[in-house]
């Protein structure tokens, strides 16, 4: 029972950050950054609640502003590169992100002896769920709580003027500009809810797992949060949803007989549905995008805009 | 209301625009026509801000166009279509045209507009321009998935859309046939009637004839000739360039 309950949370967990990756994709964004926000999430939320003694309701919303914060800084310079070079741009910062948690040593003293980050042996003592007598059962009510809350915004916020002026970015730059849409904000604003989101997301994983450290937020953290809205689809809200169950649900959990030959069969997944179905598994725009912007050979879209032909 | 003085484009060694004055007068359908790579299209990327000029200067309605981007030309009133048309293809053909009318009420202004609108809202405005451009019945339709006289139709909406002033068409007869461009001719004509410019660069020089109030000829990126219809058609300049070998070949 408690398995199952620990995997309905992870599973919880990387939905808010399979939506915080959905957000940037859809103003045609591929940003491996989201490891790197939910890392800033996970660190602010435990310091907040350990180190400066706040409730976890004050805490998450914080974590979720500041990475919204480091988000929005990232976002600006992000706006001068695009497709593969944005992708090597974000892991690059998400890289940073990690080895600053690596070096990162913040101790004080409380009540119950030395508590926050201690480098390379990571940041543990985050227990305000033990602590305040939360059980599993209200954890993982907790966290899809949050999902749920997520889901509804982006659904609402999708449909609305902002979400569509979103998908005309993630659609034609070009077309967008020339209808007046200020790509700036529009990208910009992209990155600052997706890393809320993702801060969020990394802000409730540091209190589920209680102890976290750089080795939670590698690349491969990165690469999951843009496979599932990658896999999922950009159509709907609940292909990221059953891309993350699929994932870590079937691929992760239930064959971990396989050891490490997971991590070939996640790769050779994502191929595979970028060459059959490069829409995602419940169909979508973006994924063929995607599959088009990852080429070396497609032209900045700006520059040569307007280049028409007899 | 639109000026251009000088307006120069280079690509290299190829001189796409080459000291273009013209001016576009309010109220009026301009036409702007030429044999192929003659810098038509250049001069409408150029004045929506998707090139540079090399040199020149342009303005609208006073306004300096080179210190405004690309986004802010649309918002003072520059809406255009593409010759290759750029539709978001993967939204529906609602919200190809919600996307371009919304930005035009977004920010402070467009929140006060909303609180204050009398009646007409966004959306209703939204479907007039559909059924304006006979699409109505398409609404959902993905625009990617439209026939392409639709989606030169849809296109045309989404300018008109943004509430610009001033509407650059670049070939929007391109690939129809006869009755789809009849019925393109009403529609230019019924929005300068609604008060719109238009610049209409075009091919099909019957169309061209019939609606533009004038016309201006390009060659080689220098302006040869400009007057009406008519004086354009016995100008010889525009006979031995252009007009003469088009004419026969379309007629
Ligand atoms: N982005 C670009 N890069 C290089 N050369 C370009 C570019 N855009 C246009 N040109 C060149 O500038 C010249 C004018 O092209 P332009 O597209 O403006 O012609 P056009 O009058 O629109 O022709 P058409 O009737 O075929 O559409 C051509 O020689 C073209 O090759
Ligand atoms: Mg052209």
């Amino acid at each position: 029972m408690d398995f199952y309950l620990g995997l309905a949370q992870v599973i919880g967990v990387h939905t808010l950050l399979g939506l915080s990756a959905w957000c940037l994709l859809h103003t045609g964004q591929v940003s491996l950054a989201q490891g790197g926000f939910f890392a800033i999430g996970a660190y602010a939320s435990g310091m907040l609640t350990t180190m400066a003694g706040w409730p976890l309701g004050v805490a998450l919303p914080a974590a979720a502003l500041i990475s919204a914060t480091v988000a929005v800084a990232v976002g600006f310079p992000a706006l001068r590169v695009k497709g593969l070079m944005l992708v090597v741009a974000t892991v690059a910062f998400a890289e940073i992100v990690r080895l600053v948690c690596f070096n990162l040593t913040w101790r004080v003293n409380t009540g119950s002896g030395p508590v926050g980050p201690d480098g390379s042996l990571g940041f543990g003592g985050i227990r305000y769920f033990p602590s305040n007598g939360w059980s599993s059962i209200e954890i993982l009510i907790l966290i899809w709580g949050l999902v749920a809350a997520v889901m509804l915004a982006l659904a609402w916020f999708d449909r609305s003027r902002i979400g569509t002026l979103w998908r005309a970015v993630g659609e034609d730059e070009v077309a967008a500009q020339s209808v007046g849409i200020n790509l700036t904000a529009a990208k910009v604003s992209a990155f600052g809810i997706g890393g809320a989101i993702a801060g969020l997301s990394g802000g409730i994983f540091a209190h589920q797992v209680t102890h976290i450290e750089h080795g939670n937020f590698t690349i491969l953290l990165a690469t999951f949060a843009i496979a599932y809205p990658i896999l999922g689809g950009l159509a709907s809200l609940w292909g990221t949803v059953l891309a993350v169950i699929f994932i870590q649900g079937f691929l992760i959990e239930g064959l971990r007989v396989l050891g490490d030959w997971r991590s070939l069969l996640f790769g050779a997944l994502i191929l595979l549905v970028m060459l059959l179905r490069p829409s995602g598994i419940i169909t979508s725009p973006i994924g063929r995008w995607f599959a088009r912007s990852i080429r070396f050979d497609r032209p900045a879209a700006p520059t040569t805009g307007g280049k028409t032909h007899a | 209301m639109l000026e251009l003085r000088q307006l120069s484009r280079n690509f290299g060694g190829v001189k796409a625009l080459d000291q273009l004055d013209l001016s576009v007068h309010k109220g009026e359908i301009l036409g702007l026509i030429g044999p192929n790579g003659s810098g038509k299209s250049t001069t409408v990327n150029v004045i929506a801000g998707l090139y540079k000029p090399s040199s020149g200067s342009l303005t609208f309605n006073g306004i300096d166009l080179s210190q405004r981007s690309t986004h802010e030309r649309a918002a003072v009133g520059i809406a255009r279509t593409f010759q290759n048309i750029r539709l978001f293809a993967n939204l529906s053909v609602w919200q190809n045209v919600w996307a371009a009318h919304v930005v035009r009420d977004s920010g402070w202004t467009g929140l006060r507009k909303r609180w204050l609108a009398s009646g007409r809202t966004a959306r209703d405005e939204v479907q007039e321009l559909l059924a304006f451009s006979g699409l109505a019945g398409k609404a959902d339709v993905l625009a990617g998935n439209l026939a392409f006289g639709e989606q030169r139709r849809l296109e045309l909406a989404r300018a008109a859309a943004s509430g610009a002033e001033l509407l650059l068409l670049d070939e929007p007869a391109a690939g129809m046939n006869a009755e789809e461009i009849d019925e393109l001719d009403a529609r230019i004509r019924s929005l300068r009637d609604q008060g719109r410019t238009i610049l209409l660069i075009e091919h099909h020089m019957e169309l061209v004839m019939a609606v533009c109030d004038r016309i201006a000829v390009l060659n080689f990126g220098r302006k040869i000739a400009e007057g009406t219809p008519a004086q354009v058609q016995n100008d010889a300049a525009v006979r031995g360039a252009y007009l003469g070998a088009e004419a026969t070949a379309t007629t």
